[in-house]
């Protein structure tokens, strides 16, 4: 057609027009592409990550939605503080039956769970206590009376601090029981009973590690148990030797573990710092490792042989029965499994009460963090330029067209169809637009991955700055700016394997407020695809014939007679 | 047989205010060539825009073989059945003096065996050498494009050709080599030629004469 052969000459004709034309395209193209380029890696990067990714979530009481729930069945104020205790009270952790319920749905890939109890120590065993060094002889056996106190105001962040990496992700479920149990003590040790080998994560992720002895059998009732290297070398225990506990609540109560083997963790020192001992149990040290199916049977037998009584001020029964908390984790293969799962536990009976959470799931998406702050910012950046370009790309048609109006007007004057002429410019606008993309699309390949690899180190760089400023504001400095520097040098070390990140790099158990640094993802791998040049073209095509269509309104307009007799 | 007619053609500008042309009358048949004539202001090239349809008169109707020219595709009638030399030659001048009559060519949607030799021969024709014809127009003098627009007009071998003062800006002895060209369309390859013209030797030429009055008046304002 003689259309577009006559638009490639014109293109030839008037290469010094159609050079800038391209240049500003290509400045566009170029822009363009790497902003594609960066919200298309934020993308694949949370996409490929997530699909390797195995997720573990837990069920716990949604406490805030308890809170307004009684709180807005009434309007007076100190019915409402009423309401929300009897709320809190009423509701309760889910048991092991109801979880194992919720463990049959299609989605969950399996299930573990582990029972935690506080206890005491009892004859000349000691509880490694970095807090009270000074009097730690008196420790164990006053503990029950002056700690007790301390545990029940602060209840969240001991739990918070004394479980297993697996079970953070229940802060608000804990909580339950504690308030219903209302005044039981806390002991010095925390036992942890596991169901089966998956649910000991730290032995999984590598953080603790047996140094002496032999795993328990995690299928038998034995009293077998793992202790720390720190408890060990406190009280010159070895393996073969056995301790005796107590129930906090009940001297008289005592059990008997035989060590099976000594574990070591090697984030242990980090962890007890951070945790300021308020309560020895807290101490990762402290942590005790058996069978789901000992600590279990402990805790019924104690449940069976303890007495109750009666608080005269509250109306609450008390039981001084071994408390124990069950938490069970389920581990789904993706994250539509998790989601998948949400809706299948509530269609199983699951009580609007409870929230299903995946820590495993908030930590990685704080991960993404500088990454989808990069990919938002380069939306916006994306829209500007596509804005402005457009506003440049319709002036300098605009300019164009009057210039060629003369070339319009002998055109139609002749004979050429008005739409013609539009087309063969639209044509001309087309094929140096599209030159510029294509341009643009291999510069952008060769240079988004370095550029958005420079942007999001920035990126990283400026929410640790922020974090560390928050900490220092806090009065945290120091620790925390060390906190930072490990972790991002974690970061630049796995660079290359950005789907590694989320997984690898579980908080430090203890992590609370500061532990939860900056996991981010520093890097991506690859940035411009197909996708994105595809995108590209047809935001080119958009801008082309938005800033075309001035050009095409412009010839429509003129009449051809006008303006050659004003040439004339 | 009339091959364009004017039926009670009437022109006027700023909305019927300017009467340029008044109840007009003509006919034109091939093998003929016209000559409109009449002064400055008198309505020739509004006349010339008419019948090259690109405007319609104010009222009365163009006939075009018996049809109407206002009912048909405006744009088909004149890159097929007319070939107009402007005043002002309105020739591409980024284009070479070839490239100027293919386009012509081009946009006509007719089919040619040999298109470029076509445009070739019209210009060999029309009297311009080879240098001149691959020369871009501004490069050619007044009398060169004004060949070059003769050719363009014929290019698509169209029954009528339109030229607006196509003696104009030409010395005599030019005026005589085109007036030829235009004999010889007339007499040997039977089309109408109709020439607006001010200059009485080129009336003189033409086989009839249609001199127009000037007509340009207001009607009173109400």
């Amino acid at each position: 057609m003689y259309v577009i052969k006559n638009a490639l000459r014109n293109i030839i004709r008037n290469k010094g027009r159609n050079i800038l034309i391209m240049i500003i395209a290509l400045v566009i193209a170029l822009s363009a592409c790497i902003a594609l380029s960066i919200r298309q890696s934020a993308e694949s990067t949370r996409e490929s990550t997530l699909s390797d990714m195995e997720i573990t979530a837990n069920i716990s009481v949604d406490r805030s939605k308890m809170m307004k729930n009684a709180t807005s069945s009434s309007s007076d104020s100190s019915s409402n503080k009423e309401n929300m205790k009897s709320a809190l009270q009423n509701t309760k952790d889910l048991s092991i039956d109801e979880l194992e319920k919720y463990a049959k749905c299609k989605s969950v890939k399996d299930f573990y769970y582990t029972q935690s109890a506080s206890l005491d120590a009892s004859g000349s065993l000691e509880a490694v206590d970095t807090s009270s060094n000074t009097d730690s002889s008196s420790s164990s056996s006053d503990s029950s009376s002056s700690k007790s106190s301390s545990s029940d105001s602060k209840n969240s962040t001991d739990n918070n601090g004394n479980t297993p990496p697996d079970m953070q992700g229940n802060n608000g479920g804990q909580g339950g029981p504690e308030m219903k149990g209302g005044m039981g003590s806390q002991g010095d040790f925390t036992v942890i009973g596991y169901s089966s080998e998956s649910a000991m994560t730290d032995f999984i992720d590598g953080t603790s590690k047996i140094t002496d002895g032999s795993m328990f059998d995690i299928n038998s009732s034995d009293k077998k148990c793992l202790i720390s290297s720190e408890l060990a070398t406190l009280n010159s225990l070895e393996v073969g030797d056995t301790i005796k506990l107590q129930n906090p609540n009940d001297e008289d109560e005592t059990i008997t573990f035989t060590i099976s083997g000594i574990y070591t963790k090697s984030d242990s020192s980090s962890s007890s710092e951070n945790m300021m001992g308020f309560n020895a149990s807290n101490d990762p040290a402290n942590q005790i490792y058996t069978s789901y199916k000992c600590l279990s049977s402990i805790i019924t037998k104690s449940e069976k042989n303890a007495s109750t009584s009666t608080d005269s001020t509250t109306g609450m029964k008390m039981s001084s029965a071994i408390r124990g908390q069950v938490n069970g984790t389920y581990v789904f293969s993706s994250v539509d499994d998790y989601n998948s799962f949400q809706k299948e536990a509530k269609k199983a009976g699951l009580s609007s009460d409870y929230t299903i959470q995946s820590q495993d799931l908030t930590e990685y998406e704080n991960s993404l963090v500088p990454l989808e702050n990069l990919s938002s910012f380069a939306g916006w950046f994306l829209l500007i330029v596509l804005i402005i370009g457009a506003i440049i790309l319709i002036v300098f048609n605009m300019f164009n067209i009057r210039n060629r109006k003369y070339e319009i007007g002998v055109l139609t004057a002749i004979g050429m169809k008005k739409w013609k002429v539009a087309l063969q410019f639209l044509t001309e606008t087309f094929i140096v637009t599209f030159v510029a993309i294509i341009l643009g699309a291999i510069i952008g390949a060769c240079t988004s991955v370095p550029i958005t690899n420079a942007l999001l180190e920035n990126q990283v760089t400026s929410s640790q700055t922020q974090q560390t400023q928050v900490e220092q504001n806090f009065g945290r400095g120091s620790d925390t700016q060390n906190n930072n520097s490990n972790s991002s040098d974690n970061n630049s070390s796995q660079d290359n394997k950005p789907s590694d990140n989320g997984q690898d790099k579980g908080n430090p158990p203890s992590g609370g407020f500061m532990g939860q640094a900056s996991n981010y993802i520093s890097s991506v791998s690859s940035a411009t695809d197909l996708m994105v040049v595809l995108e590209l073209i047809l935001l080119g095509l958009g801008l082309t014939i938005v800033s075309s269509l001035t050009s095409v309104i412009f010839v429509m307009r003129y009449e051809p007679l006008k303006i050659l007799s004003q040439r004339d | 047989m009339a091959i364009l007619e004017l039926e009670k053609v009437s022109y006027a500008y700023d909305s019927k205010k300017v009467i340029v042309l008044d109840n007009l009358d003509y006919t034109f048949e091939n093998g003929k060539i016209y000559a409109i004539t009449g002064r400055s202001g008198a309505g020739k090239t509004t006349l010339l825009s008419l019948l090259s349809g690109l405007t319609n008169p104010t009222s009365g109707k163009i006939l075009y073989k018996g049809q109407d020219i206002k009912k048909q595709d405006k744009y088909k009638y004149r890159s097929n059945c007319v070939g107009v030399i402007f005043q002002s030659f309105n020739l591409l001048t980024n284009l070479t003096a070839l490239e100027n009559v293919m386009l012509s060519m081009d946009i006509s949607g007719k089919k040619f065996t040999d298109k470029k030799q076509y445009a070739l021969d019209l210009l060999y024709k029309v009297g311009l050498t080879d240098d001149e014809i691959n020369r871009h127009i501004l490069k050619l003098s007044g009398g060169q494009q004004q060949r070059v627009a003769i050719a363009r007009a014929l290019s698509y071998n169209p029954e009528i050709i339109l030229a607006d003062e196509p003696t104009g800006n030409l010395d005599l002895e030019t005026q005589d080599e085109i007036m030829d060209i235009f004999k010889m369309l007339a007499h040997k390859e039977n089309r109408c030629i109709i020439l607006v013209t001010h200059s009485p030797d080129v009336a003189k030429q033409s086989d009839i004469n249609y001199q127009l009055q000037p007509f340009r008046k207001n009607t009173p304002k109400k």
